[in-house]
């Protein structure tokens, strides 16, 4: 009994214990590792790619994934400094960003929920189209001078970078939305059971709809954070970023069966990787040898999942869905008419 | 409603992606030739890549000063197989000229050697590919561009000095040559500088911010940023701008792009080479009416490497700023 909760208690930290030991063996190798700067660095370098992540995880949950992330945020992202530099107007450029990226996710969420196209056929399309429009509004050249702009990817609100508190106010909001609302609750019912959840009620194309604006709404602030960071409209920028988004998602945790996958792991996952790619540079690996270990962390964590699987599965969705019918029937009801 | 609403966003879809996809697209992007003028095909690396995208438009503005010339663009997507095909269909259209920028010279070296089997003018640009009989080449020598960085820097860098290399990809020709002749001339003249960081950053801004980070953080005080671009020496000089102890660091790029210029004139960047897309087109236009008058049979010349430093950067803000590239 003992050893059987032992064994729950790994499974259910093993993603903490790694970063943990993680953190021990690259202090032991290098002791700038755990200073304040280079746990700052670490922070800023991965606030993007862990947005970005977010909305990869909610979408993964819900049956879903996104494969234009990286393409949108670029486009967003250009049309964002193209408003700030015409306008001076911050939060209109932002909202901008937003904008576009919400509108290609209700694209992506048009196909994929009403006209039931696979959503890596779909994404990939977006991510094509939208990568193009980049580079046509820029004529594939970089925006330049693009003045206080860069404050949000490069400035500090006191100590704290502003990209750190984008990252954890989102941290925050999602982490909120899976395990505190009803529509969470759907992204998980959903992904775990998509028959299931109709016949139980669920309104399957809304909630599916629902990841993708979320996502896009990550996405859209991933692009201002980006582009402030670099202090330029790079329309070729990003490129691979949604493969950040989906290692650090599935590292963390996430399952690509759907139905599984938490705010939390996924934001370990993405520190995970944040720490091996910054270890490897303060020791001087060569990039590609970074790649090949990124590789390799990600076959091990879906070897992990595929390993668990059958244990976790029951734990997370039908607990999930028996809640939601003690809890509340009326909305469900509701939702199915 | 739903119906309706579910129509329009497809065809915005269908018109975004038709619209998104026409950089890539293998149809000509410019009109029918004229009768009797000369078709000529260029073959773009990648329009995705800055320099590309820059290069192709100053094509097709160098090529407009000509009255018998009608110049299509075809993007190769950085992908050696649709380079190919684009090359192939170039061939098949009867173009009078095609000029190619590969994306890998030994990947389009045969189909070079096809469009002169084919008795049309082939010319290779940016890189040049060596040794195909019968086809010219306008270039500009990346080994020379890195060079006259490489010169001066053995005079500017201090003694004993802590330095950083960022790459270009692995295997791209204009990568290998900079970095081939920083390593001739200057580690070899300067041995006792040393190499506290070296990483591909490949031509990213980025991922230069990351690496520069990083290295700052391990290696404290770095008194040399030498980069294969000026977009990874950007990425760099973006990561210690603010910081008073690196005010004295120098900083080496090439391509000229307007963002060095700037920061030459802000006193951030040292020195960069410019390889000027404009005069890039400007050559090959000379060159391909020169090939297809028969005033030459072949020709192989390369623009000059000019060296951008405090002294002239004023003059290429000028360009930049006529180009629109800079507008303050």
């Amino acid at each position: 009994m003992k050893s059987s909760k032992s064994s729950q208690l790994m499974q259910k930290y093993s993603i903490f214990f790694v970063l943990l030991v993680m953190i021990i063996v690259s202090t032991m190798m290098n002791p700038n590792f755990l200073s304040g700067r280079n746990m700052t660095n670490i922070a800023v370098q991965l606030a993007v790619a862990t947005i970005l992540a977010y909305g990869e995880m909610v979408l993964i949950v819900s049956g879903l994934l996104d494969l234009s992330s990286g393409a949108v945020l670029a486009l967003a992202g250009v049309l964002s400094v193209s408003v700030y530099k015409a306008t001076g107007n911050m939060l209109l450029a932002v909202a901008v960003s937003i904008g576009v990226a919400v509108a290609f996710n209700m694209i992506n969420a048009l196909f994929v929920a009403n006209f039931a196209m696979p959503a890596f056929i779909v994404t990939l399309a977006t991510q094509m189209a939208a990568r193009g429009l980049a580079l046509l509004y820029t004529s594939g050249q970089n925006i330049l001078q693009i003045g206080d702009y860069a404050f949000l990817g490069q400035g500090k609100i006191g100590p704290i970078p502003i990209p750190v508190i984008f990252m954890v106010i989102a941290t925050i909001v999602i982490s909120y939305i899976m395990n505190q609302t009803k529509l969470g609750r759907s992204f998980y019912a959903i992904g775990g059971n998509e028959e299931a959840s109709i016949a139980s009620g669920i309104n399957v194309v809304k909630s599916k709809y629902m990841a993708f604006l979320i996502n896009g709404v990550l996405v859209g602030i991933a692009g201002v954070l980006f582009m402030a960071r670099v202090n330029a409209g790079l329309p070729n920028g990003a490129v691979g970023y949604e493969m950040e988004g989906l290692t650090a998602a599935i590292v963390g945790g996430t399952s690509f069966s759907g139905g599984i996958g938490t705010t939390s792991g996924t934001l370990i996952g993405s520190f995970i990787i944040g720490c091996l790619n910054n270890i490897m540079n303060l020791q001087g690996v060569d990039s590609y040898i970074q790649q090949v270990v990124k590789g390799g962390i990600i076959v091990a964590a879906v070897l992990y999942d595929i390993r668990f699987k059958n244990k976790k599965a029951p734990k997370v969705i039908l607990k999930k869905k028996d809640e939601e019918e003690k809890k509340d029937d009326a909305p469900k009801a509701e939702a199915g008419a | 409603m739903k119906k309706y609403l579910a129509a329009i966003l497809a065809m915005a879809m269908a018109a975004t992606a038709l619209t998104g996809c026409g950089g890539g697209s293998t149809e000509p992007a410019a009109e029918e030739a004229t009768a009797d003028g000369y078709k000529v095909a260029y073959i773009a690396r990648a329009q995705s890549d800055s320099f590309a995208a820059w290069l192709a438009n100053e094509m097709v503005r160098a090529a407009g000063e000509y009255e018998d010339i009608t110049l299509d663009v075809f993007d190769g997507q950085a992908d050696d197989a649709k380079e190919n095909a684009a090359i192939e269909n170039a061939i098949a259209n009867g173009y009078d000229a095609i000029i190619v920028q590969p994306n890998n010279g030994e990947a389009q070296r045969p189909y070079v050697e096809q469009v002169v089997a084919a008795g049309i003018v082939a010319i290779t640009t940016n890189s040049r590919i060596e040794g195909i009989e019968g086809a010219s080449s306008v270039d500009a020598d990346p080994y020379i561009q890195a060079q006259v960085n490489a010169e001066k820097a053995i005079e500017q860098v201090p003694e004993n000095a802590k330095v950083v290399v960022l790459r270009g990809p692995s295997g791209n020709f204009h990568a290998d040559e900079r970095l081939k002749a920083w390593n001739e001339v200057f580690f070899a003249a300067r041995p006792d500088v040393q190499i506290v960081g070296d990483d591909y950053a490949n031509w990213n801004k980025d991922e230069a911010m990351v690496l520069m980070e990083d290295w700052t953080l391990a290696h404290g005080k770095i008194d040399a940023v030498i980069s294969m671009n000026d977009n990874m020496a950007a990425g760099a000089l973006e990561v210690v701008k603010d910081n008073p102890e690196y005010a004295d660091m120098l900083a080496y790029g090439v391509d000229g792009t307007a963002e060095a210029c700037l920061l030459i004139q802000d006193g951030l960047m040292t020195s960069t080479c410019l390889q000027s897309a404009i005069d890039l087109a400007d050559l090959n236009m000379a060159t391909v009416h020169q090939l297809l008058t028969g005033e030459a049979e072949q020709i192989d010349t390369d623009i000059d490497a000019v060296l951008i430093n405090a002294d002239n950067v004023a003059g290429y803000v000028d360009m930049y700023k006529a180009n629109g590239q800079i507008t303050e």
